[in-house]
């Protein structure tokens, strides 16, 4: 039971992080394709996350005098994630600012029929 | 036949990532450099909220590479998207008189509780990012709902560019001053008050204006476009 | 000594200030990226000397590693970063004349932000920054290969951007495995801590880390991005892509495999996954009939042979390695700069269109013609002394394996020139015929200005021309640094004792 409750955080991050990825690799529309990243960039937020858990914690803050150390959380992993997630919208922002123009150049969204790179 | 090739390939990640997970406990206790951070952050920095004294002081390279990064993503979508076709000004209907009004009332608090967040941020949970992102979602509702109004591109692309001369310049003048990069050279002040800190208050107002203006520019660029 | 941290933070400050700039006059932004990689070059090759045996270990914001991010400028961080400024420098004096239309504000600035993640990420001493200034070097050429927004530029760039981003999430994926399970952020304390446990239980990190990084140094398979996005981006981005960029990625994976993990184990299989990517990259270059596209190809297959040097894993492979890197740069920059403007003057991409050029351009095309030797490997250009380096510590290495791999690159080389020697040939030996083909690329004005190259083009090509003769003739001024540099790579336990003292 107790080996459910620790991996349960980390299945539910994993399986966000292979749902975006399932949505990368099969789906055909670029929107689909963009938010199927979206959801990849969440899922390994969540995994960040995940890390720094320990048992029993709270927020690392010292909003008053005389809270216990050792029951706060690990700030690191917090931080990376504050720096994953703005580099994530920005990758995001950038992919839809290029969905627009593909659709203006292309008159679709269809990966299979935007190939004119060949070979 | 392509889902299928994907669910294998994934099911061969799954199977590594999950080899990979065993060694990492959930909830166990504190790395070495966690404890460092809670245990000394207060009085080697003077903030209270450690993860910002984290991302801020400790690791204040990676929040300068990540301002730069959100500065490049808007700069890049305002490049690709200067080039294309303005479409028409669509006739849509003007809003309501209740929309438009209640935007308008709104818009102030919103802004005003933005900056409570980017202000508060060595105090209480949040920061530059979190307070710039409420701002402009301010904007995004004016945008929405009033949509005469648009902010004028110099002033924003001006908060932009000065909120990451700001920082870069408050590295160069710990580096001047303290004989490293980004190092604390303003005086800590007494914890738990508004003036403590050092420099971190005043980097996450930098932090602050610069990521309001830019998501608010990135919005009104996509809102143009359609 | 110059701290170099004002290697990234000056650079970085005076991107941020050229929309400033740009208010007070309009011309004004594209000449400072000449200047901060002109002042980034003048650092680097002062620190150099002084780094040569000791790295320079900066820490940021004044703590104690591991508590804090630290820079680490040993002799291969700071020649790289000489390189980098070298080729910034070079490429933004080109393209001085050659951005004329659209936002150039933005175009100088997403430039030299390419530069300053560069930058960072052959400086850096802990594993996130480098993931940071990684995404920095990412987005800005996501960015730069669609700046034109026409249709191939923005399918190009979508491509690349998607394949990108999902090696940037796979590389995110794996710091966090090593974090959690290691408790350290710092390369050096990682290296430390992993030697103890030793590298093959660290298998799955390695791999996500060494696929993340993979995607950007466009190891095979890894690198469908590549040909279409160097040869849809404006001539200036092809030359730093190809240049700046990839070598830079192939830094990183080199940096991970070498010094945080220490995996001797997997060096056999990256053998034999550079001399696949050789290949392919010639075959495939063999049959382009696009110019643009011919290079890009042949950046694949260079790069597969820098990083079949790299896994020799001896100081003399190592330093072949660095060595052939250095050529590429140098060769494969100028090649592209002739390239933009052969192409502005033919009005299309394809070989065929670019008949007897050698005549109505003969600088641009000499150059070109130089740039295709040194590539290919012929004395006395920089090609020759850095693949005879490789060669020499292939067979040094006295096993069957490598000899094998060897005899595979060099059948690569012999098919590399078949391709260039067919491009010079075009230039120079056939008649003045101009074939109108259906791969023309749209003008500005009705005819492209007669004679060569304008001057701002022709100076940084023929300083290209001067470095690769130079170097090619007195190895021996770049080997030194070039064998301190391998040593620095190859040797974990002064990396780690020199971060910790």
């Amino acid at each position: 039971m107790s080996l459910l409750n620790n991996y349960a955080y980390y299945a539910g991050a994993f399986g966000l992080i292979f749902i975006g990825l399932y949505v990368i690799l099969t789906k055909r529309n670029l929107i689909k394709v963009i938010v199927g990243l979206g959801i990849l960039d969440t899922g390994v937020n969540l995994f960040l996350i995940c890390l720094g858990y320990t048992s029993k914690g709270t927020a690392p803050i010292f909003s008053r005098a005389g809270l216990d150390a050792e029951l706060m959380v690990d700030p690191v992993p917090q931080a990376l994630v504050l720096t994953a997630i703005v580099i994530g919208v920005a990758v995001l922002a950038l992919a839809l600012s290029l969905a627009i123009r593909l659709y203006q150049h292309y008159g679709t969204l269809d990966l299979r029929k935007i190939r004119e790179q060949r070979w | 036949m392509r889902s299928g090739i994907a669910i294998a390939l994934l099911a061969i990640v799954a199977l590594g990532i999950g080899l990979a997970l065993a060694k990492v406990p959930f909830g166990g206790p504190k790395t070495e450099v966690g404890r460092h951070y809670v245990d000394e952050g207060v009085e080697e920095t003077g903030a209270a909220n450690i993860v910002t004294s984290v991302v801020v002081s400790y690791r204040g390279f990676d929040t300068l590479g990540e301002v730069t990064v959100l500065f490049i993503a808007a700069t890049g979508l305002g490049a690709v998207l200067s080039t294309g076709r303005k479409n028409a000004a669509s006739e849509k209907e003007p809003a309501s008189l209740v929309l438009h009004t209640g935007c308008r009332l709104l818009f102030p608090p919103i802004l005003i509780f933005g900056a409570y967040i980017f202000v508060h941020g060595h105090l209480s949970p949040g920061g530059g990012f979190q307070g710039g992102a409420i701002i402009a979602s301010g904007f995004l509702l004016i945008y929405l709902g009033c949509r005469e109004r648009r902010i004028s591109r110099t002033a924003s692309g001006l908060a932009e560019s000065l909120g990451g001369l700001v920082f870069v310049a408050i590295g160069l003048l710990g580096l001047a001053f303290g004989s490293h990069f980004l190092s604390n050279f303003l005086p800590r002040g007494t914890v738990n008050t508004l003036f403590s800190g050092g420099i971190i208050p005043i980097i996450y107002v930098a932090v602050g204006f610069k990521v309001g203006s830019e998501l608010a520019g990135i919005i009104d660029n996509l809102i143009e476009e359609g | 000594m110059v701290n170099p941290v004002l290697l990234i933070a000056v650079p970085l400050g005076l991107a941020f200030a050229i929309p400033l700039l740009a208010l007070l006059s309009k011309a004004a932004a594209r000449y400072v990226p000449p200047v901060a990689s002109g002042f980034n070059l003048i650092i680097s090759l002062l620190l150099l000397p002084e780094v040569l045996h000791n790295p320079a270990i900066v820490s940021i914001g004044g703590w104690q590693p591991p508590f804090c991010i630290s820079l680490v400028a040993g002799p291969v961080g700071v020649l790289f970063a000489a390189i980098i400024a070298l080729a910034g420098l070079l490429v933004s004096v080109y393209a001085l004349d050659y951005i004329r239309e659209g936002a150039t504000g933005k175009y100088h600035m997403l430039y030299l932000f390419l530069l300053t993640g560069a930058t960072g990420v052959v400086l850096t001493g802990d594993i996130f920054n480098l993931f940071v200034f990684f995404e920095i070097l990412c987005i800005s050429s996501y960015a730069l290969v669609a700046y034109q927004g026409d249709r191939s530029g923005i399918e190009s760039g979508v491509k690349y951007l998607i394949q990108g981003a999902v090696g940037s999430s796979l590389l995110l994926i794996g710091i966090g495995l090593l974090y959690g399970q290691f408790g350290t952020l710092n390369m050096a304390d990682l290296a430390e801590k992993i030697a103890s446990v030793g590298s093959m239980s660290l298998f799955v990190p390695m791999v996500l880390l060494i696929t993340g990084l993979g995607v950007e140094a466009a190891i095979f398979p890894l690198n469908a991005w590549l040909p279409d996005a160097h040869s849809s981006a404006p001539s200036s981005v092809s030359a730093i892509l190809s240049g700046v960029a990839i070598e830079v990625g192939l830094y990183a994976v080199a940096r991970v495999v070498f010094t945080v993990f220490g995996a001797s184990s997997i060096f056999l299989f990256l053998a034999f996954l550079g001399v696949l990517t050789l290949l392919v990259g010639e075959m495939c270059a063999f049959s382009q009939d696009n110019i643009k596209r011919m290079l890009a190809y042949s950046s694949i297959g260079q790069i597969g042979l820098i990083l079949f040097a790299l896994a020799i894993a001896t100081t003399h492979g190592v330093t072949g390695g660095l060595f052939q890197l250095v050529s590429h740069t140098l060769s494969k920059a100028l090649l592209f700069l002739a390239a933009g403007y052969m192409i502005y003057r033919a009005g299309s991409m394809e070989i065929s269109a670019l008949e007897g050029m050698g005549r109505k351009m003969p600088l641009t095309c000499f150059a070109f013609t130089i740039g295709a030797f040194s590539l290919v490997g012929l004395p006395p250009f920089i090609g020759f002394p850095s693949k005879f380096l490789v060669v020499r510590a292939a067979l040094a290495t006295q096993e069957t394996i490598f000899i094998v791999l060897i005899s595979v690159a060099l059948l690569g080389t012999v098919i590399e020139g078949a391709y260039f020697f067919r491009v010079v040939q075009v230039l120079y030996f056939c008649g003045g015929r101009h074939e109108k083909s259906s791969n023309t690329i749209k003008k500005e004005e009705s005819d492209p200005p007669a004679g060569d190259a304008p001057v701002t083009a022709l100076v940084p090509m023929f300083v290209f021309v001067a470095l690769i003769v130079i170097v090619g003739v007195y190895p021996r001024l770049v080997t030194d640094v070039l064998g301190s540099a391998a040593s620095e790579l190859l040797n974990r336990l002064d990396y780690i004792r020199s971060v910790f003292t």
